[in-house]
């Protein structure tokens, strides 16, 4: 499981401000080297904060990623996403 | 003889800081902390325990305590930027706090120990608009109140109760103030935000219920109201009135002295003082 590493990456936008600016411009190349499965890849490089919610991705966490614009997010396309998911249970609900 | 002298309950908001910059004083927040504010130097502590939730700054998924606190000289924050606050070197008090450590220990809470930290703006906010020349010395009791399954309420009021005791039994003479720091309904970057915005108070009929129940000293009925079900509709950050119930603790309970809500916003402002 590396949800971790998902977790870990969003708060690292807050911190590494170069891995900031990559993630904006070339989120493709920023997580190339990234412990990541292809699902969270995919669901990264989408824009997908729904899908990544649901695999148990902390929401507060995944935040920073509409706050500096990375993988294309603003806060409008993240909060329609992510309020879609109101209702819905995470499926590693606790295991996060 | 150390004693607990007044507690207060105030948020945290990483934009209040700025707001109230850009507003001026006679915003209500502005107002609200004002008052806080005043009360804090006419009570003139010695020592702040504060209870707050750190945002997976302090600490993150390598290890995430229920509970622990911060046992050094001095401590630095905040460390996640919340526009117009500086970063601030907050001193504290390692031999009293080991000491509160210690008793909660004894007493069947495994309150993790931090020598080397820094926090985020979940402690430094209110610290910053209450006493921003930092001079009193600040002990911080990290309580998860974000990340479930989180720590039961009753859990909580008696870790303040048990570190609010063990402040009488520390010989020095010294007037402390316990605070608790949160919002009571409040979702960031959560499915309950509001439309457009990164934010939203999805359960102001919650905070309003925990207002009432802190005016009039239901201590019993809110700790049994405040349950993981209720906390997953009021937002992902509302277990963050954990703090508020452990500050309540120390203070046995009491009726509030005052309280002022902002509802609208999800919290209130609140001082207990006087036994």
């Amino acid at each position: 499981m590396s949800v971790y590493e998902v977790n870990y990456l969003c708060r690292e936008l807050l911190r590494d401000k170069a891995f900031r600016e990559a993630m904006r411009t070339d989120p493709a190349a920023a997580l190339a080297g990234r412990d990541l499965t292809a699902e969270e890849r995919e669901a990264l490089l989408a824009g997908d904060v729904g899908k990544l919610y649901r695999m148990g991705v902390n929401a507060f966490l995944m935040g920073y990623l509409p706050r500096f614009q990375a993988c294309g997010l603003t806060l409008e396309t993240y909060n329609e996403r992510m309020r879609a998911e109101a209702g819905r249970t995470p499926e590693l609900a606790g295991a996060h | 003889m150390a004693e607990v002298v007044a507690a207060f309950g105030v948020p945290h908001t990483p934009f209040y800081p700025a707001l109230v910059k850009r507003e001026g004083p006679q915003s209500e927040t502005a107002q609200f902390y004002a008052r806080l504010k005043a009360d804090l130097v006419r009570l003139r502590p010695d020592v702040i325990v504060e209870f707050s939730t750190d945002h997976l700054n302090t600490f993150f998924f390598e290890s995430l305590p229920i509970f622990a606190m911060g046992v050094a000289d001095s401590f630095q924050g905040p460390i996640d930027e919340p526009p117009e606050v500086p970063l601030y070197d907050v001193p504290s008090r390692p031999d009293f706090a080991a000491h509160l450590r210690a008793a909660c220990v004894a007493e069947g809470f495994d309150v993790a120990l931090s020598q080397k930290f820094a926090v985020d703006h979940s402690f430094i906010v209110p610290l910053h608009m209450l006493v921003p020349e930092m001079s009193v010395p600040v002990i911080p009791v990290f309580v998860s109140g974000h990340v479930p399954p989180l720590p039961s309420a009753r859990r909580c009021f008696e870790l303040g109760r048990t570190i609010g005791e063990a402040v009488a039994s520390w010989p020095e003479n010294l007037r402390v103030v316990m605070m608790g720091s949160g919002s009571f309904s409040l979702d960031v970057f959560g499915p309950l935000m509001a439309p457009g915005r990164s934010d939203g108070v999805p359960d102001p009929a919650w905070a309003e219920r925990i207002c009432a129940l802190m005016e009039d000293g239901s201590a019993d009925t809110l700790l049994e109201e405040a349950t993981p079900a209720r906390f997953a509709k009021a937002g992902n950050v509302s277990g963050e009135v954990l703090n508020w119930i452990a500050m309540l603790g120390a203070v046995g309970g009491r009726p509030a002295s005052y309280l002022l809500p902002q509802l609208a916003q999800g919290h209130a402002y609140g001082l207990w003082e006087g036994r």
